[in-house]
């Protein structure tokens, strides 16, 4: 047969070599089958702040998945689900270098209980601050994904404890699954531009006016960029602050009460990384420009941070305000209004002087400080360590009604708290600008009120839509769609409404980004390698059973002979 | 045939991500780190140890995939092989002509597609509704296949059984180079495993066996010496052979059979339309 095979393929080649060619190309080529399961995944934060290094540095993946309790994780991919998590393993998992970490996020967070919720954001610093080359992930839980994770468990958890046979049996019924990410290696993003926006409310009567800045920094921080929404911190400052432009700026409209203050407002980018779009916006103003509102007569610049809950109100300060000053005036009238008007709300001054020696900045006020702006920073946290303000646990949606009882899990916006924040500070600074203390109006007085009132769904609708869509620093670029609606929205209210850009400087960085934040993820079903012997072994098997019955095939013929003979006898 | 059959005839599988920098070769990883190690696996275990780390994944992975796919490509190429060597028909030169009856297959595979192309348009039936009159249609045009059949045992001269051994073993072959290598190679060398590669390469000696039955029928049908008696049982058998891949399709959909259920269900129809055609052909052969 190989004879005649061999002479039929000599003349088959000799015209269809091109053929073959093209075909031999096609087959040598590596394939994708489809896989078990596809989802994204988001990658933990990777920057460079000041030349320190910060998270996760790798970023491809081609690994076997594990849980977190099996014996062997070097080179695995480890699953962990949230409620499970604990930095322990986490660490056990680095020391045996893991392949791979991932932790797989409840859809909803409002289903985890407080404890857990609470104990990850105390974790999430912790986790950025050990520089690993493992990649972390995280997922999003799904029905699928969680069947994967069960599968993985059962198969994590059995290993080395049961007999041969019992291992055998096994190897032929699970499913491994294969870890794959498609993308690159992360590297550094040359040339992000962090973009801030600065807007004014020009002053009546004249030159020489002193100017009040608000100041709010609109991203926002967690230990996955793409996860982190940041509601609390910082959306309900950004909320407040053009809820305060659209009053005000209505204030200013009428010739009545257009006040003898410049008010200046001022959303900026790169908070979260030590305040870089405020620090190069003072270095533009003060130094490199001849005439600004910044270098003539400040009153006070009032940065707003984390507003969206609790009944305390902190001012922070680097350092008391003296008596007769316009900052000391605020203080004044913050004290009265609060006690006056809202006696539930309790507010405090909190001193902390600036640490020049810290890695990061405290609060954005102390920006303004090291320049020798009077500043102070309004937050209902009390510490600016508190994890709150870096959380992806920070989201908007809260599934407990309100008053059920329950504590919700994580830190979220109450819409009440923050009108009532909002109506506060408003009153205050109406009391300052119109200098309404020293005209001997009460402290009952309440301006903004029918047609001046804080607009409740105002605030709702900006704290939705701020948190729609994840707000870090390295996400928003200067085309983002945030970035451009809040100019749209500042230029409504505001005039001379102007961009800011910061741009790392290229020999010596303050900051640094990288991408390959978001990736997809394939989970393929494996199957090992003792399970192709296995199966090699039952193949040849029914092979020669199949041989043998072919080569007997004339029994079969002669039986059949047999039995049909007598009846063409009879015939 | 199914009309499924004619999407494997021109199967084609596309690259939807782009890999240059991963190693894409598939990955069975090692449970070489369990404490129990099999003695059969310890050697490929330490070739693996002796390379590279980084290329473990790539190295060891590819041959574990390739392993699969020839277990597959065995299942499903041994018997044809076995069939052929052990049916004589290597005495008889009957290569060439094997090929030539696979040609025929070919032939009688476009001619229908463009039959079914033109004639059936695709419905734009409610999904999840079984359109049973226009699957029927569809398995009515395979009463070329008896045709084609017919036409390579008739240019073969010889005794019955060698047409009928040479038609089938070539029109076989052709299906499986056509239909099934393909699929294999593309699917079964992936990452992913799937039941349904050993599945396909099972349906092929099951093919095997039912083409052979096939071409026993229609040979029988075209004896001008076919007693009355036989008329019915052979135009049935006919009928079976032509319709069965319909009628699995309407058992797979009627009772909601599994994969394995339903490629048991199909060994046993095949065997009994075999036996059948087995027992009459006997019967024809030396009643004479």
């Amino acid at each position: 047969m190989f004879e005649e095979a061999s002479e039929v393929l000599e003349n088959m080649l000799k015209w269809s070599f091109p053929l073959s060619l093209v075909l031999f190309l096609v087959l040598v080529c590596p394939l994708r089958a489809e896989a078990a399961h596809e989802f994204s995944v988001y990658r933990m934060q990777q920057y460079d702040l000041q030349g320190q290094t910060y998270g996760s540095r790798n970023a491809i993946l081609n690994t076997e998945a594990r849980t977190v309790d099996a014996e062997v994780l070097s080179r695995r991919c480890v699953m962990v689900r949230l409620a499970d998590f604990s930095y322990e393993k986490y660490q056990k998992a680095l020391r045996q270098s893991a392949g791979a970490v991932v932790i797989i996020l409840p859809q909803n967070m409002s289903t985890m209980p407080q404890d857990i919720v609470q104990q990850f954001m105390e974790l999430e610093p912790e986790l950025l601050a050990t520089e690993t080359i493992v990649p972390v992930y995280f997922a999003l839980e799904d029905e699928e994904l969680l069947s994967i994770y069960t599968q993985t468990q059962i198969s994590s958890s059995s290993q080395g404890s049961s007999s041969a046979a019992e291992v055998l049996l096994h190897t032929a019924t699970a499913n491994g699954f294969q870890m794959v990410t498609s993308g690159a290696q992360s590297k550094a993003v040359s040339d992000w531009a962090i973009t801030s926006l600065e807007g004014r409310l020009t002053g009546a009567g004249g030159e020489d006016l002193p100017t009040i800045v608000l100041v709010a920094h609109y991203d926002s921080f967690g230990v996955a960029p793409w996860l982190s929404y940041g509601a609390d911190s910082n959306g309900s400052g950004v909320a407040v602050l053009l809820e305060l432009a659209r009053l005000f700026s209505r204030l200013y409209s009428y010739k009545r009460t257009h006040a003898g203050y410049n008010l200046l407002f001022f959303l900026s980018g790169g908070g979260k990384f030590n305040y870089q779009g405020t620090k190069r916006w003072l270095e533009d103003n003060l130094d490199h420009t001849d005439s600004s509102l910044l270098q003539d007569n400040v009153a006070f610049v009032l940065c707003l941070d984390t507003l969206g809950n609790s009944d305390n109100l902190h001012l922070h300060v680097s350092k008391p305000p003296k008596e007769g000053s316009p900052q000391h005036a605020l203080l004044r009238e913050l004290e009265t209004v609060a006690a006056h008007q809202h006696p539930d709300l309790k507010f405090s001054m909190v001193h902390k002087k600036i640490n020049l020696a810290d890695d990061t900045l405290a609060w954005e006020h102390e920006r303004f400080g090291i320049r020798r702006l009077p500043a102070f920073t309004l937050s209902h946290l009390e510490s600016h360590r508190s994890p709150a303000r870096h959380s992806i646990m920070d989201m908007r949606s809260v599934s407990s009604l309100e008053g059920a009882g329950e504590d919700t899990a994580g830190p979220h916006v109450d819409l009440t708290k923050l009108s009532r924040n909002t109506k506060v500070i408003a009153e205050a600074l109406a009391r300052v600008i119109y200098n309404l203390t020293e005209k001997g109006v009460g402290g009952d007085l309440q301006i903004f009120t029918e047609q001046m009132q804080v607009q409740e769904d105002q605030l709702a609708s900006l704290v939705d839509w701020l948190t729609a869509q994840p707000r870090a620093a390295q996400l928003l670029d200067k085309d983002s769609s945030i970035v451009n609606t809040l100019e749209y929205y500042l230029s409504r209210y505001l005039k001379d409404v102007k961009r800011h850009l910061v741009r790392a400087d290229k020999r010596d960085p303050e900051f640094v980004f990288y991408d390959q934040l978001k990736q997809t993820m394939n989970a393929y079903r494996v199957k090992p390698a003792i399970f192709d012997l296995l199966l090699a072994v039952c193949i040849a098997s029914y092979l020669g059973v199949l041989y043998l019955a072919v080569q007997n095939f004339g029994l079969l013929y002669g039986f059949l002979r047999r039995v049909t003979a007598p009846r063409v006898k009879q015939h | 045939m199914k009309p499924s059959h004619f999407n494997s005839c021109i199967y084609v599988q596309s690259e939807t991500r782009n890999y240059s920098k991963i190693d894409s070769g598939s990955a069975r990883t090692f449970k070489g780190d369990a404490p129990e190690d099999f003695v059969t696996c310890s050697c490929h275990f330490k070739i693996t140890i002796l390379l590279d780390p980084r290329r473990i994944n790539h190295t060891e992975s590819s041959t574990m995939t390739l392993f699969h796919f020839g277990n597959c490509f065995s299942l499903a190429y041994f018997p044809y092989f076995i069939t052929y060597k052990c049916s004589g028909l290597s005495e008889y030169n009957a290569f060439w002509r094997c090929v030539q009856a696979g040609a025929t297959y070919l032939f009688v595979q476009l001619c229908k597609m463009l039959f079914l192309a033109t004639f059936f348009p695709t419905w734009e039936g409610a999904a999840g509704v079984y359109d049973f009159v226009g699957e029927f249609m569809k398995a009515t045009v395979d009463l070329a296949d008896l045709l084609g059949l017919h036409l390579v045992m008739s240019r073969n001269a010889g005794k019955g059984e060698y047409k009928i051994m040479v038609a089938a073993m070539g029109w076989a072959t052709a299906e499986l180079i056509m239909s099934r290598c393909i699929p294999l190679w593309v699917g079964a060398r992936g990452i992913e495993f799937d039941w349904k590669y050993i599945q396909m390469s099972f349906d092929s000696n099951i093919s095997l066996v039912h083409y052979i039955a096939m071409a026993a029928v229609v040979w029988m049908f075209t004896r001008y010496d076919l007693p009355k008696s036989f008329r019915l049982p052979v135009t049935i058998l006919l009928g079976l052979c032509v319709y069965k891949g319909f009628l699995m399709e309407l058992f797979v959909h009627v009772f909601l059979l599994g994969s394995w259920t339903a490629l048991l269900v199909k060994a046993v129809l095949t065997g009994a339309i075999s036996l059948c055609s087995l027992f009459l052909f006997v019967t024809l052969v030396h009643s004479n």
